[in-house]
């Protein structure tokens, strides 16, 4: 934490006058005759210098944008924690100058600039900063960008977590009204706008304000028109601060307490943790696992600068029954400050990261370091839990993990054992007891073995400059060499996380949201030890000597494809002429609604899934070994792919 | 025995302080054991002349006036010290960086507390924090001040411990009763004993050898790899063996060149260098060797001059140098096949000290650079492939011819 310097990128906002101060002159020298010689001469010269000056600030802005979206990508929308250079303490007054424009907003707070956004594109709709009335400090910075819909519920959601007393700067960049309803008017109004409600159209904003209290000013510039935005505007203004007992609350002296009170001083956010009366516990002790033998596992969890994300992670995990908070450690991929935060804030140990290199390998090589810590930290483990922070975690998560564990010691023909289940959707997962052996990686909480690690992963993990997927890469055959992970049919993890590398809304809503997360305690699995190689093998005979052939005349696209029935054995046989054939498959699992862009949950050619509370096998014909049970009167089901054009429409 | 009992229990400064710690841990239940030197010492002194004097009112071993009482605590966080401070004691915690993370990788974490001093009267408990490391060991760090410190809080030149950081095998522990106190204390007090006079630790030089690898990337290719993990494991068997037979051994030649310079395995390097004092030698280490599946592939020179062992794994060779000690140098020796010529290399004194190379415990010359630059030069750091063991070296030296009769012994092919 020494190495962290505040707000390294932050430079003073000096304002650009020195060039309309240039064109003046230049006015001024051609309106004389005597000189206007000299002047052409000297017009020529400044142009020249002025075209070398734009160009070289044109390039410089370019890259600037260029080393911003590298950092974008990975680091997310919400931008890292700055702090006000100058010590405020001493002084009783800040000077806050909050800037709106279509291109540009900036807030400096006593002369420092704590928010400048001028990038295009990027940063459209309200900026919030939150300040700290006693110290002046930064404690909170969001954008939301409510041109577009639901952006003014975050921010609603946001504003409302935010503690009474606290000091609100808002500006707009570009436009901020669109998708700005009634209900987040009102709230602004609320708190003391005289704007907001007639706020509109490419309309320019600010406003600073004491939550709960005083308006320290508020300006606007309308938009003369549809196709125009309103004048920048710059509002100046000086807020009072507040001693010091005045901004904190009265918790009891416990050293929970204590860690609550230095977060609650230093970040926003994060609602009723920092309540006065009522707050939000922050040490949760779940009932231990009886025979935990996950207890001394260490527990991995990868973490970015989502730092609210992080906070939802470790709640959920925390809470887990089982859990060892002695062996977490948060990684945490850069020298952040709010994620590290929060991981004080439960206590925990965190570490964090140098960067190295970017996009995918920087997640990559973040991943490499992480897992070679946790085992230096742990000599003595055998195995890692590995968790991202965009994950909710089952209350059985431990338990689960401690019924299974022991299968990676016997059986070496597993490769790990994941608390994930790609096709486990609402629809098609449904059996908390049961669980599968398949041949894919799905990560999302997983359980890796330390030899194999050691012995196999690290020695030739990717280096930096692949810019490889560490999940694509761990999934390859050269890695995996055909060994297969456990699953459970009802995952034991939800990923939640909407922003972030490889993802976006859209993206998360058609394949993760409707995903099936455990809720019941101490879930007893049952066909644990069915699982070893060859033990499941005897339960996929029995299972296909037991399931009833579904009717292949039929659509399986449709829904009476599967009878109305519960409980019942399905089988299915699908086309798939060789090993790498998935064309059928991957139109069942389009019209299934379930994950469909690569090839997950296979065994040997076969899928397990449930539908309509029955238990459906899908096996590849004649591909799958398993095809061989397929009667001679049954015909593949094949399912044509798309024609190319309508790929291609796009 | 010449020591006399005769301080008493009720007036010892040091009795009454350590049983008072001793009280505020075992209500926390904290698993400490005694590490105290001179505590040890006399107890050891004392198990060869009788096994109990019966009395329980003689103090033997914590009532003479002195300043510290050293224990070991394992890996946990002390999180009592307000209850220490309540029962009358002033305390001081001295952290540093976890040398866990302190890999290749520029990871930094929370600053883990290495040392904790107890201060009441005139007599202060010295807890050593002690950490499991990959190698299977235990470690604890070095006593550092930092700026703002009381330096005057205790005598702290005269601790047992912390002047450097050390390794230790995990004890074997047994309940021990002492001057009418119940601690836990080492079982084989005389081989801790032992463990403590060897025990300094050093680090391999992470960041300069991160820096080493931005100028020569590492060979990530198969035949690198498969190399890399073959020398792993012939080192860790190797140190199986000679642990076994209590033989001490260092990583030599191009294996401690790639321990100082990369912290890993040199991967054009073909084989795996150790060295071992001549004085240690037996023909035990023959047999062992071979009995673990290891033959010996040659052996060069004998017990009094030049002796060399060679022994074959899978695609890697173990080379086993022996060194003999003059009075102001080190020297191992060569010998060239086709011609029964002596070669000699030779090193400047070192002392040997624990390091962590490849989840393992092993030694190396403490003070590594003039080791590494006697043999290679002070060009170490830019690697070469190309290399011959009779010229390339920088200290290597002709040292005349095997005489013709000894051939049959001193040239040993198999």
């Amino acid at each position: 934490m020494d190495e962290w310097k505040p707000n390294p990128r932050a430079k003073p906002f000096v304002p650009r006058r020195h060039r309309s101060w240039l064109i003046a002159w230049k006015y001024r020298l051609t309106g004389q005759r005597s000189v206007r010689r000299l002047c052409q001469t000297g017009a020529l010269l400044f142009l020249l210098v002025t075209v070398i000056v734009n160009i070289k600030l044109i390039l410089d802005t370019r890259r600037a944008v260029a080393e911003e979206e590298l950092v974008q990508d990975y680091d997310n929308i919400i931008p890292n924690m700055e702090t006000a250079r100058r010590p405020s303490h001493g002084r009783k007054v800040l000077d806050i100058e909050v800037y709106s424009s279509r291109s540009k907003v900036y807030v400096a707070v006593d002369g420092t600039t704590v928010l400048e956004d001028e990038v295009k594109e990027q940063g459209r709709g309200i900026h919030v900063i939150v300040l700290n009335q006693a110290t002046g400090h930064v404690m909170a910075k969001r954008v939301f960008d409510t041109y577009s819909p639901h952006e003014d519920e975050a921010m609603i959601l946001f504003l409302n977590m935010v503690s009474r007393g606290r000091i609100l700067l808002f500006t707009i960049k570009d436009e901020g009204s669109f998708h700005l309803k009634d209900t987040a008017k009102s709230l602004l109004k609320g708190l003391g706008s005289q704007i907001a409600s007639s706020l509109s159209w490419r309309d320019m904003w600010t406003f600073v304000v004491k939550k709960g209290g005083q308006v320290y000013g508020e300006k606007h510039s309308k938009s003369p028109a549809l196709a125009t935005w309103g004048d920048p505007v710059l509002l100046k203004t000086e807020v009072q601060l507040s001693s010091a007992e005045d901004a904190e609350c009265h918790w009891a002296h416990t050293d929970a307490n204590w860690r609550r009170k230095t977060f609650c001083s230093k970040v926003e956010g994060y609602g009723s943790i920092c309540s006065c009366k009522d707050p939000a516990p922050i040490e949760f002790n779940p009932d231990p696992l009886k025979d935990n033998k996950v207890y001394e596992v260490p527990v991995a969890v990868i973490a970015g600068n989502r730092p609210n994300y992080l906070y939802r992670m470790l709640r959920s995990l925390l809470s887990a029954q089982g859990v060892n908070p002695e062996m977490i450690v948060v990684f945490i991929d850069g020298y952040y400050e709010e994620p590290m935060d929060v991981v004080e804030l439960f206590g925990l140990k965190g570490v964090q990261h140098t960067p190295i290199s970017i996009k995918n390998a920087r997640v990559s090589q973040h991943y490499k370091a992480s897992l070679t810590a946790t085992f230096n930290l742990h000599p003595d483990a055998k195995f890692a839990v590995v968790l991202e922070e965009d994950l909710d975690i089952s209350v059985d998560f431990f338990s689960f993990l401690s019924q299974t564990i022991h299968l990676l010691e016997d059986d070496e023909s597993l490769y790990c054992i994941s608390a994930w289940n790609d096709q486990g959707y609402e629809h098609t997962a449904e059996d908390i007891t049961l669980l599968y052996r398949v041949e894919s990686m799905p990560g999302l909480g997983w359980v890796l073995k330390k030899s194999l690690y050691k012995d196999e992963l690290e020695p030739k993990w990717p280096t930096p400059e692949k810019l490889w997927d560490w999940d694509m890469w761990v999934r390859m055959p050269e890695q995996r060499k055909g060994r297969e992970c456990i699953i459970p049919d009802v995952s034991r993890s939800y990923h939640f996380g909407i922003v972030g590398l490889n993802m976006n809304g859209y993206f998360h809503e058609a394949y993760f949201k409707k995903h099936k997360l455990n809720t019941v305690p101490n879930v007893q699995l049952k066909n644990v030890d069915s699982l070893t190689k060859d033990a499941y093998e005897t339960e996929i005979h029995k299972l296909i000597s037991e399931a009833k052939v579904l009717d292949h005349s039929k659509n399986p696209c449709e829904d009476n494809f599967i009878p109305d029935t519960e409980g019942k054995i399905y089988i299915m046989y699908i086309r798939m002429e060789q090993e790498a054939d998935f064309t059928t498959w991957t139109q069942l699992a389009k019209c299934l609604h379930i994950w469909d862009l690569d090839v997950r949950g296979n065994h040997k050619g076969m899928w397990r899934l449930f539908r309509k509370k029955n238990h459906l096998l899908v096996v590849g014909t004649p591909s799958s070994p398993y095809s061989s049970k397929k009667p001679a009167t049954v015909i593949p089901i094949y399912l044509e792919p798309p024609p190319k054009e309508d790929v291609e429409l796009n | 025995s010449d020591f006399k009992g005769s301080y008493s229990m009720e007036e010892s400064v040091h009795w009454k302080v350590v049983k008072k710690f001793l009280g505020l841990v075992s209500v926390h239940n904290i698993p400490l054991y005694l590490i105290d030197p001179l505590v040890l010492g006399r107890m050891n002194e004392n198990s060869h002349h009788e096994e109990s004097t019966g009395s329980g009112l003689n103090c033997k071993y914590l009532c003479a006036p002195r300043e510290f009482t050293t224990f070991a605590l394992l890996d946990k966080f002390w999180k009592n010290e307000k209850d220490a401070e309540e029962e009358g004691f002033q305390w001081m915690e001295l952290s540093g960086k976890d040398p866990r993370l302190a890999g290749m990788d520029g990871l930094s974490g929370t600053e883990i507390p290495l040392h904790y001093i107890f201060k009441l009267q005139n007599h202060a408990i010295h807890l050593v924090v002690f950490y499991e490391r990959s190698g299977n060991f235990l470690w604890h760090g070095q006593l550092r001040l930092k700026q703002n410190a009381d330096k005057k809080f205790v005598h702290f030149r005269k601790l047992h411990f912390g002047r450097y950081p050390g390794a230790y095998n995990r004890p074997e522990l047994h309940l021990a009763s002492i001057d009418g106190l119940e601690i836990r204390v080492p079982k084989e007090i005389a081989n801790f004993l032992e463990e403590v006079s060897h025990s300094r630790f050093v680090e391999c030089r992470y960041k300069e050898a991160r820096t080493f690898y931005q100028v020569y990337p590492e060979d990530t290719s198969q035949d690198a790899m498969e190399f890399k993990k073959k020398a792993k494991d012939l080192l860790h068997q190797a140190a199986k063996i000679l642990n076994r037979q209590e033989v001490p051994f260092w990583l030599s030649s191009g294996t401690c060149l790639g321990w100082f310079r990369q912290c890993n395995i040199i991967p054009y390097s073909k084989d795996v260098d150790l060295g071992i004092l001549i004085k240690d030698y037996k023909v035990d280490i023959i047999t062992a060797f071979q009995q673990a599946g290891l033959p010996l592939k040659h052996k060069f020179g004998k017990e009094d001059d030049s002796l060399e062992l060679s022994f074959q794994s899978t695609g890697v060779k173990l080379d086993v140098f022996f060194f003999y000690e003059e009075d102001d140098y080190m020297w191992n020796g060569g010998t060239q096949v086709k011609t029964g010529k002596k070669f000699k290399y030779i090193f400047p004194k070192f002392a040997l000290c624990w390091t962590e190379f490849l989840e393992l415990k092993v030694r190396v010359p403490c003070k590594t650079l003039p080791y590494v630059e006697a043999n290679y030069g002070k060009n170490w750091e830019i690697p070469v492939t190309s290399w011959d063991w009779k010229s390339s070296p920088a200290n290597v030296q002709e040292n005349g011819i095997w005489p013709l009769g000894d051939w049959d012994e001193v040239i040993q092919i198999h």
